[in-house]
């Protein structure tokens, strides 16, 4: 067993009035010590809330987590176990997920008290090593965050959270809000924490590329289920799922020959009326009669290889889509086909 | 180059903060030729945002603002309130970097898109709605004659922001200003926006400025661009050139920064050390010299000039490191 697995995990909203949204859709996935998993996908579909089924923030309708070998209770009324502490979560926005009026060292410490990691002697020292670990001087504990920018503030952000000697670090977004150079720094960091802590990562993001450099494995989902995971470099170099090639090819490239990315036609379908078939098929360049029938399964295709499409079969070979014939696009009025010159 | 649509020299702009006026762009130039897509790239803090919105006169109160920005044979800088109205949404659109605060969620789409248009060209509701359905096709809006009496929030991002952008391009104006019209989407939605951005020029002869933070999208629509750092300009040139090859330190800092789709395996990604400084703490000399891996003894001092270098392009480096000996 991993040391996070989410099984068929599936998170409803419910709205008074309307139907509710099923935003996770059985979703699996599974995370091992010092490995980097990357949760890659768009707006609306239902990455974020995974993150927060992870560290029970929201609770499952369907499916369980499990952590460390227990199953883990959603947050209620009363603390969280100390056990469950050793799963920790670091948000997207620095400038909102640190309390503005504490100081730096103060916010840090605080984990230690609670679990009674640190004596009150020992924890400046223990905060001063966190700070360095995360490459801020230790007498940043001293100060406040506004005194920071964004990029520093997100490694504030890591400190804290490393502070409950977390084994699982679930980041929702953590690069997004950052400029190039401080996106770079973190991201360095972030792998740097897998690697010498031995600390397991859940990475949410929406930016395949920044993953690619960060990952070991990588999750794609679209529209609250998990069509594609692969080890990163097989994932790029040959995605099997149509939805992860459209993904690799809209990624515009810096390399001054002003290439432009191809526009995937349509948008995500609201989560609320999700297409029949297959969730991605109105979308799909290579549909057919098939996907809009019949959901396909996540089913292995290779070794450490899932797909959830109907062009591929478990245990078959690695094509890419582009192997395939592309059908007539179906459906979608939502026309930027007509954006492809 | 013919001659400029838009021909800005020595515009330098002080923003009042709490601690007094602050220098946020300190002395830029830039010319926009006719159809062009040029492009101004920089961090946040930059100053890349406020040196566009001072051509609109969109700054808070008590800006000031030195220089020229010369459009059409008028200088921008100077006109009054009343000749900048016939300017804005005229004869320049402007797209802003979230549409989901940028359109107005009470008013109708068409509502929104025919205002301008009526009071710009004196045309009566027939008119300014049948222009608003053509421009809705124009931008691939599904079911555009629908879509006038709908509300922006019926819409998605990406379906938002063509609508912004149709908004913009409703008077046909000469030049659009898009500041970061795709930072808010995601990317399949962003590659459909570039590409309407791209056709959009290509029909007709409009100039756009194009600001982001990201170098992918610029090498992918900008003929030519600029890189600011701290409210100066430190490179500029075609597009191909300075993210083909930068000369700049801080130019080549950001494309290494940057995860590249095509980069070897395992590369890790080099950033560059330190952060950028806010507008009240730029230091004196070249802004970048902190941070610089090549800076030497002047560049702490001298703020160094812009200045041609190789044809078409310019740059601000006394060392100039990168230069590939000929």
């Amino acid at each position: 067993m991993s040391l996070l697995e989410l099984r068929e995990v599936e998170v409803e909203y419910t709205r008074v009035g309307r139907p509710p949204v099923r935003a996770v859709a059985g979703a699996s996935l599974g995370l091992e010590a010092g490995q980097v998993v990357g949760l890659v996908g768009e707006t609306g579909c239902g990455k974020s809330t995974l993150a927060r089924a992870a560290v029970g923030l929201v609770a499952p309708t369907a499916g369980s987590v499990w952590f460390e070998g227990r199953q883990l209770r959603p947050l209620g009324r009363r603390a969280r176990s100390r056990a469950d502490a050793r799963l920790q979560m670091v948000f997207q926005n620095p400038f909102s997920s640190l309390n503005p009026r504490r100081r730096v060292g103060d916010q840090i410490a605080d984990a230690m008290a609670i679990l009674g990691l640190a004596s009150a002697a020992r924890r400046r020292e223990r905060v001063a090593d966190l700070l360095e670990r995360v490459g801020l001087p230790a007498a940043a504990a001293q100060r406040f965050p506004h005194q920071y920018s964004g990029g520093q503030r997100q490694r504030i952000a890591i400190a804290r959270a490393l502070a409950a000697e977390p084994s699982v670090l679930v980041l929702d977004e953590p690069l997004s809000s950052l400029d190039a150079s401080a996106q770079a720094q973190v991201a360095n960091l972030l792998k740097a924490l897998a690697r010498e802590l031995n600390v397991g990562l859940l990475l949410i993001s929406h930016d395949l590329a920044i993953v690619r450099h960060i990952a070991d494995v990588v999750a794609v989902m679209y529209l609250g289920l998990v069509v594609e995971t692969a080890p990163t470099r097989r994932l790029w170099s040959a995605p099997l799922h149509p939805y992860t090639e459209a993904l690799i090819e809209a990624i515009p490239r810096a390399d001054g020959k002003g290439w432009l990315p191809e526009s995937l036609p349509g948008e995500v379908p609201d989560p609320a009326r999700p297409p029949a078939g297959c969730r991605f098929h109105p979308r799909c360049p290579y549909a057919f009669e098939r996907c809009l029938s019949e959901s396909p399964p996540l089913i292995p295709v290779a070794a450490l290889r899932s797909a959830a499409c109907w062009l591929h079969e478990a245990g078959g070979p690695e094509r890419a889509p582009a192997a395939f014939a592309r059908r007539t696009r179906l459906a979608s009025a939502v026309g930027d086909q007509v954006d492809r010159i | 180059m013919s001659s400029p649509l838009l021909s800005v020299r020595g515009l330098r702009v002080k923003l009042p903060t709490a601690a007094g006026l602050v220098t946020v762009v300190d002395g830029i130039e830039y010319d926009v030729a006719p159809g062009e897509v040029f492009g101004i790239a920089g961090e946040s803090g930059s100053g890349k945002t406020i040196s566009v919105l001072t051509l609109l006169d969109l700054l808070p109160d008590g800006a000031v603002v030195e220089g020229r920005a010369m459009f059409d044979g008028e200088d921008l800088l100077r006109l009054g309130p009343r000749a900048m109205r016939d300017v804005r949404g005229l004869r320049i659109g402007m797209v802003f970097q979230d549409p989901m605060t940028s359109l107005h969620p009470m008013l109708t789409i068409g509502r929104q898109l025919t205002e301008h248009v009526r009071f710009h060209l004196g045309v009566g509701t027939a008119a300014a709605n049948a222009r608003a359905v053509e421009l809705l096709e124009e931008v691939r809006i599904p079911d555009a004659a629908g879509a006038l009496t709908a509300y922006p929030h019926q819409f998605s991002g990406g379906m938002r922001q063509r609508i912004a952008i149709a908004i913009a391009l409703a008077c046909n104006p000469g030049l659009l200003i898009a500041d970061e019209p795709t930072t808010a989407l995601d990317v399949t939605v962003q590659a459909g926006i570039l590409r309407l951005l791209d056709r959009l020029r290509r029909q007709s002869s409009l100039s756009v400025i194009l600001i982001t933070h990201d170098l992918g999208v610029m090498s992918s629509v900008a003929d030519r661009l600029t890189v600011m750092y701290a409210g100066r300009v430190v490179e500029s040139g075609p597009t191909a050139e300075v993210i083909g090859g930068p000369r700049h330190p801080y130019t080549a800092g950001l494309l290494a920064a940057l995860p590249h789709p095509e980069a070897a395996e395992d590369t890790p990604l080099v950033s560059i050390r330190g952060a950028p400084p806010s507008p009240q703490t730029r230091p004196a000399g070249c802004s970048f010299h902190p941070r610089c891996a090549y800076a030497i003894a002047s560049c702490a001092t001298d703020v160094p000039d812009l200045v041609g270098v190789d044809g078409d392009r310019r740059l601000a480096c006394p060392v100039d490191p990168l230069r590939v000996p000929a």
